[in-house]
């Protein structure tokens, strides 16, 4: 079974980041020089990531405000909304607000990708919202259902897949909380079926995961089974593992183990021992291992500390396999 | 005591004026912050009982005045705003906080302070974790009642922050840890419990009993964080009564931004509240109704009083007094009480500008008198 490591979210601002953007907005340092520390923060995040071993990349998606600000802000029939609570958290998004069927602006995401992720796009780590909780968490004033905007999301994050597979990227995560804290039904749900079938189609040989997080996957997993893509990732914080369903299918599955609401580190061993059950009771044919959620709710000293969780147990399950990745 | 319908209090923190930033840091004040000082002053005379600092001030010499003597004035000033405003129950717009988690947790030992986490954009809060038993090393809030309690001249109604909402914005690592094996979700749940009753037990109740001692009568504790877990609102009733246990104060409790009928009935077994300080008026636009979740207190057979939210603190316009009536009225209706009301705006209003929330202050007690008008003399 092989084994895969990466974030599988934004990763916190360090202290000397956090430092300057607050001062940016008061006005005493130029965007210059926050920029300039961005870009070397970034290069610290990628340093980390390749010294764990990760097999993505992801630079720690620090520039971007949200999940959706670089959509709301370059795609057309959005404008940015008001402050809104991100789930169950002390953290807020601001709400996109559609006012019109969208439309992508061809290049303007792969513009907004940590600079980091354009110099090997192979081994990059692309996070993307996924079409059910990008249409669930929006503010919908086009008019269009629903059901008919998770399908043209769908469409379009397809299309923005087949972009950035040509310029080498080569795996792609659509973030769906909303999948877990708000399961859809019946129409909505073949929705959410169909746009990543298309999402899928367009990927190519890359890999493509659905990451939920923040609520428990158990009651989702018949919808998760059906998803038409690489793995589906599940938060190990708020899921019961012992009653994660068995299946048949050999696909890949993520567990979120890194819990961000805590700065806690967990224990490899533990962590063993639960991959140990659900590889028999699932049969993956990849385990991706990260976060189970975005580990920017802890700050950066915590979050780089639990982080060497991964690299740990992705040792112990090669120990256990004679050395063999 | 008897009181006339509809009295108005205070819910929670005003902006720090100017000159108090400006002069709690040493700095001297610059024109502008001088002038809005004085025109205060010549408004409410809030600075009369500390001439030597008030001289100092605005005589350019903030270090003379002493960042201490500076926050003194700064909680006048808010004090007297309230006052003029005409609000029956007042505190000091809490100007001596910072914010309403730091401060609290640094008076307690057995909490880490990790760094900063973004709140949103390029804004930050610092947070903490609980990394040892919690332990108080002296209550807090005592001696700043005891100042708004030697100056105010309406009755003091001190706001803190709950044992809950404590918890919920640190870190639980001792508790946690204290659980062999995987850290689940009823494992995570176990250790937040016990997170919050000792945080309610060892902290905030022996804090709030030394209040109460120094004659604290009404006392608001702040849950801002009950929104965002509505199936931890038995921990939150847990965290109050535990928190509340054995005192006698006029308890209410404030909860903002949230769907409140996800957390009933569980909020309703909180005992020893007398009040929830609730908003409303955030909701109450685009053609929604923002009062009609009060029938479910109705339904629930709930007869305690409401400090009811009556103008918004997102928005610098300025709700009219007619508006304000408005909303009383149909919040009586839905209550079926008019003795019940308390009106408030939805929250502290620290993110308005000072002559904004001054204004916002106003409408409520003007609203409140037509209100009052209309069931004193329905004909009226």
């Amino acid at each position: 079974m092989i084994v895969r490591t990466g974030l599988t979210g934004p990763f916190p601002r360090s202290e000397a980041l956090v430092a300057a953007t607050r001062d940016l907005d008061r006005g005493r340092v130029t965007a210059e020089v926050v920029e300039e520390l961005f870009g070397r923060t970034e290069g610290e995040v990628v340093a980390l990531e390749r010294r764990l071993g990760f097999d993505t990349v992801t630079g720690g998606y620090l520039r971007w405000a949200d999940l959706f600000r670089p959509f709301a802000e370059t795609w057309e029939g959005f404008s940015v909304g008001p402050l809104t609570r991100w789930f169950e958290t002390n953290t807020f998004y601001r709400q996109p607000i559609l006012h019109a069927p969208p439309g992508r602006v061809p290049g303007a995401i792969a513009a907004r990708l940590p600079p980091a992720t354009r110099a090997d796009p192979a081994h990059a780590g692309v996070i993307l919202p996924g079409p059910y909780t990008f249409a669930g968490l929006l503010e919908n004033r086009s008019g269009e259902a629903e059901v008919a905007l998770v399908h043209r999301l769908g469409r379009l994050l397809a299309e923005e897949v087949r972009e950035l597979a040509g310029l080498g990227y080569a795996t792609f995560q659509f973030s769906e909380p909303l999948l877990v804290d708000r399961p859809p039904e019946r129409a909505l749900a073949e929705a959410v079926v169909s746009a990543y079938t298309s999402v899928h189609g367009s990927a190519g040989a890359a890999s493509t995961l659905v990451w939920t997080y923040g609520a428990d996957a158990n009651p989702v997993f018949p919808l998760l089974d059906r998803l038409p893509v690489s793995a589906v990732g599940v938060d190990l914080a708020e899921t019961d593992w012992e009653t994660i369903p068995a299946s048949s299918e050999r696909r890949g599955l993520g567990l979120g183990v890194v819990d961000p609401r805590t700065t806690l580190v967990e224990e490899a061993s533990d962590v063993v021992r639960i991959v140990h059950a659900l590889k028999d009771r699932r049969r993956p044919s990849a385990l991706w291992l990260g976060p189970g959620g975005p580990l920017d709710l802890v700050p950066w000293e915590p979050a780089t500390r639990k982080l060497h969780l991964l690299p740990a147990v992705r040792q112990a399950l090669n120990r256990e396999n004679g050395g063999r990745p | 005591m008897t009181r006339s319908l509809f009295p108005a209090q205070e819910i929670g923190s005003l902006m720090k004026p100017r000159w108090q930033i400006l002069g709690q840091h040493g700095e001297a004040l610059d024109e502008r912050s001088r002038g809005e000082f004085r025109a205060a002053n010549e408004r409410t005379h809030f600075a009369d009982a500390l001439p030597a600092a008030t001289e100092a001030l605005l005589g350019g010499r903030s270090r003379d005045a002493g960042a201490d003597a500076v926050r003194d004035l700064g909680a006048l000033f808010a004090l007297r705003l309230f006052e003029s405003a005409g609000l029956e129950r007042v505190y000091d717009g809490e100007a001596r906080r910072i914010e309403m988690y730091e401060y609290p947790i640094r008076q307690m030992r057995g909490f880490q302070f990790q760094g900063h986490v973004r709140s949103f954009d390029n804004k930050y809060y610092l947070k903490a974790a609980v990394t040892d038993e919690v332990r108080l090393e002296h209550p807090y809030h005592v001696e700043e009642f005891d100042f708004v309690r030697a100056h105010a001249r309406g009755e003091p109604k001190l706001p803190i922050t709950g044992p809950y909402t404590l918890a919920d914005w640190s870190y639980n690592e001792h508790y946690l840890a204290r659980q062999s094996g995987w850290k689940g979700p009823a494992v995570r749940r176990a250790a937040q419990r016990e997170f919050v009753v000792d945080l309610a037990k060892r902290a905030v109740r022996p804090t709030l009993a030394a209040l109460i001692e120094h004659g604290c009568r009404v006392i608001q504790i702040d849950e801002p964080a009950a929104g965002t877990h509505p199936d931890e609102a038995d921990l939150v009733v847990e965290g109050f009564n535990a928190a509340t246990e054995g005192l006698d104060a006029e308890f209410s409790m404030h909860i903002c931004y949230s769907d409140y009928r996800d957390l009933l009935p569980e909020l309703l077994e909180a005992k020893r509240c007398r009040q929830w300080a609730w908003e409303f008026a955030n909701r109450d636009r685009d053609g929604r109704d923002g009062y009609e979740v009060l029938n479910a207190l109705r339904e629930y057979g709930d007869t305690r009083e409401v400090g009811l939210g009556v103008v918004d603190v997102h928005r610098d316009e300025v709700e009219s007094p007619e508006l304000v009536a408005d909303r009383i009225q149909r919040a009586t209706k839905y209550l079926g009480d008019p003795a019940r009301l308390w009106v408030n705006p939805d929250c502290g209003l620290r993110t308005r500008r000072l002559d904004i929330a001054a204004q916002k202050l106003d409408a409520v007690v003007r609203g409140a008198a037509i209100a009052r008008a209309t069931f004193e003399n329905p004909r009226a």
